[in-house]
C-alpha cells in the first residue's frame, strides 16, 4: 500500500497543497523538496529490497475483475533506476527553481508530475502505465504554458498535442496486444504470442520515438524545451525523454526482441540520422538554449543507436548514457536559462565575457559542454565509448563512424564557449547583474559533482544495468 | 607511498589545492606548484636509479555487459625518459612563472591548470591501455585549452585555444574510433599486448594498417604535423611559459610517443611509411615557414613543428633509437629556446616582434649565452645533444630504401634549415644596433634566481646529454644501439652551410630594408607570403569549416528542419483544423444523430476487430 501512495499521494497531495498554502507560498517549496527526499530515500530502498533478477511484486491493486484490469505495482532494476533518476531530478530540479515566481502554482505542478512519473515506472500494467504516461502531459503543459518564454503558449500546445498524437499510436498497440494476447501485463504479455507482431512493432516504436525524440519526429523539443523555463526544461530533458526511451526499451525491446532485432536497421539509421542531423542544426544555432536543445536530440540519437544494438551491452551503454544525458544537459539548460534571465538576450552574439563576470557559472558551463563532447573524466566520455564498442560490436566496423558526432559537438560547443564564457565582454553582460541565488548554484554544483562521479567511476551505473537486463530473454 | 601513487593523483591533488590556496593568497598557488613539481620530479627519479624491469600493474576500470575497460599502469624505460622530460621540464617551467606569471592576478588558475597539464602528460606515459593513454590524451587537450585561452578577456588568445582544440579534437576522434576497432579486432587494448600480437603476425594486416593509420590521424592533431599544424602557431597567444611546457617540450611529444609506444604494431605494416612521408612534408613545412616569422616565438613554433616531425621521420624510417632521442634533446633544447625567449620578451615588456630587438647581448649577456647553446643544439652542430641524434635520424633515413629519396632530401632541408632560421633569431635579438631606442633602454635584467637558474640549468643538460646518446637509446629500446653515422662529408657540410647562412642573414637583417624589398618584390613577395602563412592551410581549414560545414551543410540542415519537417507538422495541424471545420456540421446536437453515430462507430469497431481477428 506503501507504494501506491507514492503514486496518488502527490496527485492528492498536489490538490491539497495548492489549496491550503496558496497564500504562504514560501512554504510549498519545502513540502515539494521532503516530498521528493522521501522519494528518493523509498526508491533506494527497492534499490535494495531487489532480488537478484526479475521483477519485485508490489501489490496489486484496484481490481476490475471483468477486465482482468488491475493497477499491478512491480518493479525491476531498469525501473528502479529511473525512479531514482527521477526524484533526485526532481529533487535538483526544486532547489534551482528557488526563486521561481507563484511558487505554490508551480510546485504543486511538480508535486502531481512526481506521482504521475512514479506511476509510469512502477505500473507493468498497460492500461494504468498509459493513464500515467498520459497523465505526466497535463503538469508539463501548464508548467510549460505559464511559466515559460515568450511564446510558451504555442510551444506548450505544440507539445502536448505532438506527444498526444504520438500517445495515440502506444494506445492503438497497447490495444492490440491485450486483443492478440489477452493480457495486459507486460510480464504476461511477455510469454505470450503477439499474432501482429509487425505492426504492434512499429506502431509502438514510432509511438516512443516522438518522445524520444527520433528524427524527423524531434521538432517538438526544441521550442517546449525553449519556452520552457529552465528547471522545466531539465525535467523534460532528464525525466521525460527518459520516459520515451524507457518505454522503447521497456516495450519495444523486452517484448518483441526478435521484430526488434529484425527491424534494427531502421533504429540504427534513425539514430544516426538523428545524432549527426541534430548536431548540425547545433552548430548553426545562434540562440543559446535551441543550441543545447539541439545538443541534446542529438545525444538522444546516440542512445538510440545504442538501443539498436538489441544487445546486453547496448542497452547497458543506453542506461548509462540516458542518466549521463540527464546530468550533463540539465546544467546546461540551467545556465543557457540563467544567462538570458540576466543578460535579457537569447542571442550569443550578445554575450560574450561572460566568465569575467560570473566565474563558477562559467567553469560549470564548460565543465558540462565537456562532458557533452565526451571529455574523458565526465559521463559523457563512458556514455560514448561503450555506445561505440557495444555498436562495433553488433554491426560491425563501419559504425564507427558515430565517433564523428562527438566531433561536431566539440564543434558547436567549443564555439559556444567561444561566443558566451570567453573573449571580450560584451556591453550587454557588461551592464548585467550576474546574481545567483545559492541554491540554484549549489543545483549546479551538484549536477557538476555527479558528472565527475559517475565519469570517474560508472561501475554502479553498469552493475545496475547488468542487472536490470539480466532477465531480458531474447536480448544476446 | 610509492612513486607511482605520487606520479598518478599528486598534480590532480595539487591542482585543487594550488587553486583554493591560490584564491586565499596569490603567492600560494606558486609554491604548491613547485611542491608538487618537486615531488613529481623525485617520484620520476627514484622510478629510474631503481629501474630494473618494467612495472606493471593491471587493473579494470569498469565492466560493462561482457565487456571490462581496463586501467593499467605500465612503466618501462620509454615511460621513464618520458617521464623525467615532462615532471623536469614542468618542475622548471613552474619555476619559471613564478616572475613571469608574477603579475598575473589569477595565478591561482594558472598553477592549477598547469598541474592538471602535467598530471595529464603523466597519465598518458605510464598507461598500460589504450584507454587510459587516451585519458591523459584528453586531459591535456582540455588543459592545454584552457592554458592557451588563459588570457581569455582578449579575442586572440580566446580564439587560438578554439583552434587548439578542435584541431587536436578532430585527430582524437579518429583514436577514440580507433579504441572501438581495437577492442573488436583485436581483442585487446593492452598497448603492450598489441604490440606483441603485431610481432607474431596475428593482427590482420588491413585491420592493423587503418587502426594505425587512425592512431596517426590522432597523433598528427597532437604533435602539429601536416595538415593539422596551424593550431601550434597561434597557440603562441599563451603565456610563453605554457608554449615552453605545452608547445615546446611535453604535450606535443605525446604524438610520438604513441606512435613509439606502438612501433612494433606500426613497424608491421606500411603505417610506418605513411608516418615518414607525412613527417618529411611537416618538417619542410615547418622549416621554410620559420625563415621569415617575425614574431619570436612563432619561429620556436614553427621550429617546433619541424624538429618533432624529424623525430617522426626518425621513427618512420624504422629507427625507434634515433627518433626517440631526437625527441629527447628537442624536448629540452625547446624548452630552453622557449623559456629564453620567454626571458627576453619579460625583460622587453611583452615585446615579441623581432624586428623591434636588437643588441640585447649586452644587457642579457647569460641569456644570450644559453640562448645560444639551445640554438646551437636546435641546428645541429656538435657536440650539442641534438646533432647525434639529427645525425642518427637522416642517417636512418638514407640507409632504408623507402625512404632514400623524397623523405631523406625533405628532412635533410629541414634540418640544415634549423641553424638559419634560429640563427636569425639569434642575430636580431643579440647583435647589431638597437632598432627600438626606447626599448632597449627600458629592458631590465631578470632575477638570475627565478628567470636564467632554469635557463642555466637546461643549457647544461643540453651540453651534458650529447654524451649519453646511446645509454639513452639503450634505456629506452631495451636494445643494444649503435649510433649510425652519415658520412664525415654532411658534418662538414652542415657546419659549412650553417656558418654560410648565419653570414648571409647577418648581412639580411641587420639592414631591413633588405627585407622589406623582398617582401615588396612582386615575385618574390608570393613566396615570401606563402611561407609566412604557413603555406595557407588555415586558411583553406578555416574557409572549409566556415563555408562548407557552417554555411552548407549545418544551414541546409537548419533549412531543411524548419521548411520542411517542421512544416509538414504545422501543416498538418491546419489540415486537421480545416478537417474539423467541414466537420462541425456533425456537431447537430441532436441526441438521435449522436446516438446514430455511436452506433455507426460500435459497427465500424466491431468490424475492424473481426478482420484483425482473422489476421
Amino acid at each position: 500500500m506503501f507504494y501506491l501512495t507514492l503514486i496518488f499521494g502527490p496527485l492528492f497531495l498536489a490538490v491539497v497543497v495548492y489549496a491550503l498554502f496558496r497564500n504562504f507560498e514560501g512554504v510549498v517549496k519545502y513540502i515539494a523538496l521532503a516530498l521528493f527526499a522521501k522519494m528518493l530515500a523509498a526508491s533506494i530502498e527497492l534499490y535494495n529490497a531487489l532480488p537478484a533478477e526479475g521483477y519485485l511484486k508490489l501489490g496489486s491493486f484496484l481490481h476490475v475483475e471483468a477486465f482482468n484490469y488491475v493497477l499491478t505495482l512491480q518493479v525491476d532494476m531498469l525501473s528502479v533506476v529511473m525512479l531514482i533518476l527521477s526524484s533526485l531530478l526532481l529533487i535538483l530540479v526544486t532547489l534551482s527553481s528557488w526563486t521561481m515566481k507563484n511558487q505554490a502554482a508551480y510546485f504543486s505542478l511538480l508535486i502531481m508530475f512526481s506521482g504521475a512519473i512514479f506511476g509510469v515506472f512502477m505500473s507493468t500494467n498497460l492500461i494504468w502505465f498509459f493513464i500515467f504516461w498520459e497523465l505526466t502531459l497535463v503538469p508539463m503543459f501548464f508548467l510549460v504554458g505559464i511559466w515559460g518564454a515568450e511564446q510558451r503558449v504555442y510551444a506548450a500546445v505544440k507539445f502536448f498535442l505532438y506527444t498526444h498524437v504520438a500517445s495515440m499510436l502506444i494506445l492503438l498497440a497497447f490495444y492490440l496486444l491485450y486483443a492478440q494476447t489477452g493480457f495486459l501485463d507486460v510480464t504476461l504479455i511477455k510469454e505470450a504470442a503477439i499474432a501482429t507482431p509487425a505492426l504492434v512493432w512499429w506502431l509502438l516504436f514510432l509511438g516512443f520515438a516522438v518522445k524520444l525524440p527520433i528524427f524527423p519526429f524531434h521538432t517538438w523539443l526544441p521550442d517546449a524545451h525553449v519556452q520552457a523555463p529552465a528547471p522545466i526544461s531539465v525535467l523534460l530533458a532528464g525525466v521525460l525523454l527518459k520516459m520515451g526511451a524507457y518505454g522503447m526499451i521497456r516495450f519495444v525491446i523486452e517484448l518483441m526482441p526478435e521484430s526488434s532485432r529484425e527491424y534494427a536497421i531502421y533504429m540504427l539509421i534513425l539514430g544516426l540520422i538523428t545524432a549527426f542531423f541534430a548536431g548540425f542544426l547545433a552548430i548553426y544555432q545562434t540562440h543559446i538554449k535551441k543550441m543545447v536543445a539541439y545538443s541534446s536530440i542529438s545525444h538522444m540519437g546516440l542512445v538510440m543507436i545504442a538501443i539498436a544494438t538489441v544487445s546486453y551491452e547496448g542497452l547497458s551503454a543506453a542506461l548509462y548514457e540516458m542518466i549521463g544525458h540527464a546530468f550533463i544537459i540539465s546544467p546546461l539548460f540551467l545556465i543557457a536559462g540563467y544567462l538570458h534571465h540576466k543578460t535579457g538576450s537569447w542571442q550569443m552574439g550578445d554575450m560574450g565575457g561572460i566568465v569575467q563576470r560570473a566565474p563558477y557559472v562559467s567553469a560549470i558551463f564548460v565543465l558540462a559542454g565537456m562532458a557533452a563532447l565526451g571529455l574523458p573524466g565526465t559521463m559523457g566520455f563512458i556514455g560514448e565509448i561503450t555506445i561505440l564498442i557495444s555498436a562495433i560490436k553488433v554491426n560491425g566496423a563501419w559504425i564507427a563512424v558515430i565517433a564523428l558526432a562527438s566531433l561536431i559537438s566539440a564543434g558547436y560547443l567549443i564555439w559556444t564557449f567561444r561566443r558566451v564564457i570567453y573573449g571580450e565582454m560584451s556591453p550587454v553582460v557588461a551592464s548585467a547583474d550576474f546574481k545567483m541565488h545559492k541554491i540554484e548554484f549549489s543545483a549546479l554544483v551538484l549536477f557538476a559533482g555527479l558528472i565527475v562521479l559517475f565519469g570517474l567511476y560508472p561501475q554502479p551505473i553498469f552493475d545496475a544495468a547488468n542487472q536490470a537486463f539480466a532477465h531480458f530473454g531474447g536480448v544476446q | 607511498m610509492s612513486s607511482v601513487t605520487i606520479l598518478l593523483f599528486w598534480p590532480f591533488i595539487g591542482a585543487v589545492a594550488a587553486f583554493i590556496l591560490g584564491k586565499a593568497n596569490k603567492k600560494m598557488a606558486f609554491w604548491a606548484a613547485e611542491i608538487v613539481g618537486i615531488a613529481l620530479f623525485a617520484a620520476s627519479l627514484m622510478l629510474w636509479i631503481n629501474y630494473t624491469v618494467p612495472i606493471s600493474i593491471d587493473y579494470t576500470w569498469f565492466t560493462f555487459g561482457e565487456t571490462a575497460l581496463p586501467f593499467g599502469i605500465y612503466i618501462d624505460g620509454l615511460s621513464i625518459v618520458m617521464l623525467l622530460i615532462a615532471t623536469g621540464l614542468g618542475l622548471l617551467d613552474i619555476h619559471f612563472a613564478h616572475d613571469y606569471m608574477g603579475e598575473d592576478n589569477d595565478q591561482a588558475r594558472y598553477y592549477a591548470k598547469v598541474l592538471f597539464f602535467i598530471g595529464g602528460m603523466i597519465l598518458l606515459v605510464i598507461a598500460k591501455d589504450m584507454i587510459g593513454m587516451f585519458v591523459g590524451w584528453e586531459f591535456m587537450g582540455l588543459a592545454s585549452y584552457l592554458l592557451i585561452s588563459f588570457w581569455h578577456t582578449k579575442s586572440a588568445p580566446a580564439n587560438a585555444g578554439m583552434q587548439a582544440f578542435l584541431y587536436t579534437r578532430f585527430g582524437d576522434v579518429f583514436i577514440f574510433a580507433a579504441i572501438g576497432l581495437l577492442l573488436y579486432f583485436v581483442g585487446t587494448l593492452d598497448l603492450v599486448e598489441i604490440n606483441t600480437m603485431a610481432k607474431e603476425g596475428s593482427i590482420d594486416h588491413s585491420v592493423a594498417l587503418v587502426i594505425a593509420l587512425f592512431i596517426f590521424v590522432g597523433a598528427i592533431g597532437k604533435s602539429g604535423q601536416f595538415p593539422l599544424y596551424p593550431w601550434l602557431m597561434n597557440a603562441m597567444e599563451g603565456p610563453t611559459t605554457v608554449s615552453a611546457l605545452i608547445h615546446g617540450a611535453t604535450m606535443v611529444n605525446s604524438g610520438i610517443y604513441i606512435v613509439a609506444r606502438l612501433f612494433d604494431f606500426y613497424a608491421s605494416t606500411e603505417a610506418l611509411l605513411v608516418v615518414a612521408n607525412v613527417a618529411a612534408l611537416s618538417a619542410f613545412i615547418g622549416a621554410t615557414s620559420a625563415l621569415v616569422q617575425r614574431e619570436i616565438k612563432k619561429v620556436l613554433a614553427y621550429s617546433t613543428m619541424s624538429h618533432l616531425s624529424l623525430a617522426f621521420v626518425g621513427l618512420g624510417v624504422g629507427s625507434l633509437a634515433a627518433g626517440m632521442t631526437h625527441l629527447m634533446n628537442h624536448a629540452v633544447f625547446k624548452a630552453l629556446l622557449f623559456l629564453a625567449a620567454g626571458a627576453v620578451i619579460f625583460a622587453a615588456h611583452h615585446t615579441k616582434d623581432l624586428w623591434r630587438f636588437g643588441g640585447l647581448g649586452k644587457k642579457l649577456t647569460l641569456i644570450a649565452a644559453v640562448m645560444a647553446i639551445g640554438g646551437l643544439s636546435l641546428s645541429g652542430i656538435p657536440p650539442f645533444s641534438g646533432f647525434f641524434s639529427k645525425d642518427a635520424v637522416l642517417a636512418s633515413a638514407m640507409v632504408n630504401p623507402d625512404t632514400q629519396g623524397l623523405v631523406s632530401v625533405l628532412a635533410t632541408i629541414a634540418g640544415l634549415l634549423s641553424i638559419a632560421y634560429i640563427g636569425r633569431v639569434w642575430l636580431l635579438l643579440f647583435t647589431g644596433k638597437p632598432r627600438d631606442e626606447a626599448l632597449y633602454e627600458s629592458v631590465k635584467k631578470p632575477s638570475f634566481l627565478w628567470i636564467t637558474l632554469p635557463l642555466v640549468i637546461m643549457a647544461l643538460i643540453t651540453l651534458g646529454l650529447g654524451l649519453y646518446q646511446s645509454e639513452a637509446a639503450e634505456f629506452i629500446t631495451g636494445e643494444p644501439y649503435v649510433q649510425p653515422h652519415v658520412d664525415g662529408l654532411l658534418i662538414g657540410l652542415f657546419i659549412g652551410l650553417g656558418l654560410l647562412a648565419l653570414i648571409v642573414f647577418g648581412l639580411y637583417y641587420k639592414g631591413l630594408k633588405l627585407t622589406e624589398k623582398i617582401s615588396n618584390h612582386p615575385f618574390l613577395k608570393i613566396f615570401h607570403q606563402l611561407l609566412f602563412n604557413g603555406y595557407y592551410v588555415e586558411y583553406m581549414i578555416t574557409w572549409f569549416s566556415k563555408n562548407i560545414i557552417v554555411a552548407s551543410v549545418a544551414k541546409a540542415a537548419t533549412w531543411i528542419d524548419l521548411h520542411i519537417i517542421d512544416a509538414i507538422v504545422n501543416g498538418s495541424v491546419g489540415l486537421t483544423q480545416a478537417l474539423f471545420k467541414r466537420l462541425k456540421v456533425t456537431q447537430t446536437g441532436l441526441i438521435g444523430d449522436y446516438a446514430g453515430m455511436m452506433v455507426a462507430g460500435l459497427a465500424a469497431l466491431t468490424i475492424l476487430m473481426i478482420l484483425m481477428e482473422g489476421a
